[in-house]
This record gives structure tokens, sequence and C-alpha cells, in this order.
């Protein structure tokens, strides 16, 4: 009865929410489709006009970025042979640009080349991440301009829109998993939050750091829950995150028992979030949602070892939307 | 006396086993180590996330390449697995026979280095306040 009630004011607190967001602008998305590939979505930010932009049955094509100006997209074009793994999708397939509507797509490279290119500042140049380091590279003129130590991040790379920092899962101190900031011009590196942390990104004002992270020692207080994603009792449910780049001020955005809570990013004027919110760990049908930033920290679901940890967490709204994973939102035309 | 128990445990190897051609051929470099501890506590485990451990050797002999002083820290690729089984999409060519790592144990290791330039992904190294060259185990071979 409490949990329906939950329910029943959650989609009633959504519905201004959606109304508020209907307008401002698009959300690219990956999300498979019912011949079992993964294709390239577009929809508003309130879940409306949601259409396939790719439909290419042969291949997957994830991790959507819009351009810093919304006038190009890249992401990574993957052939159906290739098992996609949900930490390792941006080094698979091709790097891939194309107009916002998907088509005009061009392949940039040959398979697991530019392994999780970015976007650079003014849309110009991307950073890639490979062994030996962090490429930057000139787009148009298909040249490496500088390289940089990638002082032990290792994967999902996210260069700020001031295009100083970098962010992304590191070794750092022994651990993995430790989201770091690493300064762009000087090399230096520090964690944001350390122990089991990934999907990092930033916020518009390239300050603050959005991200994922699955605390250590959470309670148990709900077997079924964690039986039905076949966890073990101590592995614990990732929430959502924010903090300053420096690893102050760290502040949960959103969690709730039975999802792991990924791929957080914000709306260009850092608004609002958009996350996925995945039954299993790992990649899966996994619906989104958005909430307001103000509004955190935000507990969603029953979640009663979460509530005990974030007792003054409000209830929402939570705007619930469909499958996707790793989105991305511009507020272009 | 303490310096001839290695050389007696190498040579006692020597005569009782076909060497691994693997162990000779990959890398740039072989040598034979002592594992010389497991860090307390159990290794993560590899459900969802692959990763490398890193493990302090003891260098009892280099038979290719160039070591400096007699320790040296080896990341494991999944130590959780035999390395016959370690091998995955992910990993790169990586083996042995070797299946499980205890303290005390030797092993004949060819090793690539550095390691963060061979595996581009999570690394579990209790040492790191420790400095000196990261290794990559490639193969892994049983040399006791």
């Amino acid at each position: 009865m409490k949990f329906h009630l939950f329910l029943l004011s959650s989609v009633l607190l959504a519905a201004p929410l959606a109304t508020e967001v209907h307008n401002k602008g698009w959300i690219l998305f990956s999300a498979q489709t019912e011949k079992g590939d993964w294709d390239l979505f577009v929809m508003r930010p309130d879940g409306s006009e949601r259409r396939n932009i790719t439909n290419t049955p042969n291949a997957s094509e994830i991790g959507g970025r819009y351009s810093p100006d919304g006038k190009r997209i890249l992401f990574r074009r993957i052939p159906q042979t290739v098992v996609i793994r949900h930490d390792k999708w941006g080094a698979l397939g091709q790097l891939t640009f194309a107009n916002p509507d998907g088509s005009g797509a061009v392949a940039y490279g040959g398979n697991d080349e530019f392994p999780w290119a970015v976007w650079g500042p003014d849309g110009k140049q991307m950073a890639t991440l490979t062994k030996t380091g962090i490429e930057i590279w000139d787009i148009a003129e298909k040249k490496i301009v500088r390289t940089l130590d990638r002082k032990g991040i290792y994967q999902q790379l996210f260069w700020s829109p001031d295009g100083k920092y970098f962010t992304g899962p590191a070794n750092l101190f022994g651990e993995n998993w430790t989201v770091a900031r690493l300064n762009a011009l000087t090399g230096e590196v520090n964690p944001v939050n350390r122990f089991q942390n990934c999907t990092a990104d930033w916020f518009p004002d390239s300050k603050r750091v959005i991200f994922s992270s699955r605390p250590a020692n959470q309670e148990d207080a709900d077997a079924k829950l964690r039986e039905a994603a076949n966890q073990k009792p101590a592995y614990g449910w990732t929430q959502l995150f924010m903090a300053n780049g420096d690893g102050t001020a760290v502040k949960l955005l959103y969690g709730e028992d039975g999802r792991h809570i990924y791929g957080g990013a914000t709306s260009p004027d850092g608004v609002y979030v958009i996350f996925t919110r995945s039954p299993i760990d790992g990649i899966t049908k996994s619906p989104m949602g958005i909430v307001r930033v103000k509004d955190g920290p935000i507990i969603g679901g029953e979640s009663k070892a979460l509530r005990k940890v974030h007792p003054d967490a409000h209830e929402g709204p939570v705007l619930a939307l469909p499958e996707g994973f790793e989105p991305h939102w511009t507020y272009a035309k | 006396m303490k310096r001839l128990i290695p050389l007696f445990l190498l040579l006692t190897f020597s005569c009782s086993k076909p060497l691994d051609p693997n162990v000779q051929k990959l890398g740039t470099t072989e040598v034979t180590a002592q594992l010389t501890e497991v860090p307390a506590g159990p290794f993560p485990s590899n459900d969802l996330y692959n990763y490398a451990y890193v493990f302090r050797y003891k260098v009892l002999h280099v038979h290719r390449g160039k070591i400096d002083g007699d320790t040296i820290f080896v990341g494991q690729y999944n130590p959780l697995k035999a390395r016959a089984k370690a091998e995955d999409q992910d990993s790169g060519k990586v083996g042995g026979d070797v299946e499980q790592f205890r303290a005390g144990d030797i092993h004949r290791l060819a090793l690539e280095a550095p390691l963060d330039q061979q595996w581009m992904g999570g690394i579990v190294d209790k040492y790191f306040n420790i400095k000196g060259t990261r290794y990559w185990a490639i193969w892994t071979a049983k040399a006791n």
C-alpha cells in the first residue's frame, strides 16, 4: 500500500516536470530494438517525439554525444558480431560522425580506432584515450595536436566544457574505479571520489562532476531485490552523485535500492540531470529518468536501506522515461 | 646458505619439468621469481569487471631482459582465475599453468612493461606507495 502511494505521488509530482522540460531541446541515447541490435534514438526530454535515427539492423550504435553547438553528433558503430560490454563500448567499433538526425554518417577510422573519443570544447578537436595516453586530435585535419599522460584514467573519458580538465575512472592510490580529475594543461591529477565510481561527466560550469558510485558496506535490507538481480549480499546498489572537481562537496543526487544508477548527464544549463536506472549491473534494458539538480538528494522506490543513510532525501519529482543507455542532452533546435 | 636455497630450487625445477616454450618467447623479460606475499583480503570478484592485481616477487634468476634490483611488482590479470583460463577478449595473450597465487610459490614469468601500456583497465596495487616498474605478466608457469 505504502509503495503504491509512493508510485502515485511520483507520477503526480512528475507531471509538472514533464511540462517544464518538454521544449528544452533533445535527448540522444542508445536503445535496443526489437531486432536485438542497439540504435541511436532522439526524443524530447519528456519522452515525446521518440524516433530511431540510425535504423541499422546489422550494426549497433552506442555512445551518441552532441557537439558543443549541437550541430553534429559522434558515436560508435559496432559490428553485430562484437559483444557490447557496458564499460567497454567506447573502445569498440568505428568512431562515426553524423548530423543530429543521423543523416550523413561518416566513419572516422577503422574498428577500435580513436577509443573513447570525446568532443573538445570548440567542437573542432576531440580527445581519445589510448594505452599510451590521451591524444588530442584536430578533427578536420585528422592530426594529433598534442598528447598527455592519461594518469591512470582507463575508460569513459570526458573533457570539460572549458577545456581545462578531463575526468574518468582511474587507477589512483592503488585502487581502481576512482573518478579522477586531470588538468589538461599541467597533467596534475586528483581524486574526485574513491572506491567504485564510474560514468563521470561534467556540469556546464566545468567545476562540478556528476558520477555514479556504489558505496561500500550498504545494508542488505531487501534480500528479494538483491536476489532478483542475482547479486551477492555485500554488492550494494549504484547511486548518482555530484561533487566539486577537487573532490569536495560530495552529494547524493539520486538513488534507489534495486537499481544501479548510471550514465548521469546534465542539461546544457546544469538545471536537470538525466540518468539510467538499471535493474541489474551491466548493459541491459534500463529505463531513464530526469530530476532537477536543486531537488536532490532524491530517493526513488521503497529503498529502506538508502533512506536510513539519507533521511532528509526528497521523494522527487522523478520524470520516468523510456529505456535507454548513455543519454546526452542538447538545447539546440 | 640462504643464498643457495633459491639456486637449489631453480636447479631442481630445471631438471624435473620441460619448459613451457611460451614463457621463453613472449614479452621482453623472463625471470624465475618467488611470490613473496599475497596481500590480505580476498581478490575482487570477476563477476562484471576485469582487472590486474599487482603482486610482489623476489627475483631468483633473470633469463632474458634486464631487471633492476631483486624485487619486482607484477600485474596478474584476473588473479582469481587459473592462468590457463584467464585470457579473454580484453586481456591480449595471457596464460600459463599456475592455478592460484600462493605466497612462497616460485613462478617462471614472461613479462612486459610498463603495466599500464599493456593493460588499459582497472589495476589494484596495494604497493602503490613503493616506486618501481610495474610489469604485466603475459605467461606464468609453475617453477616449483
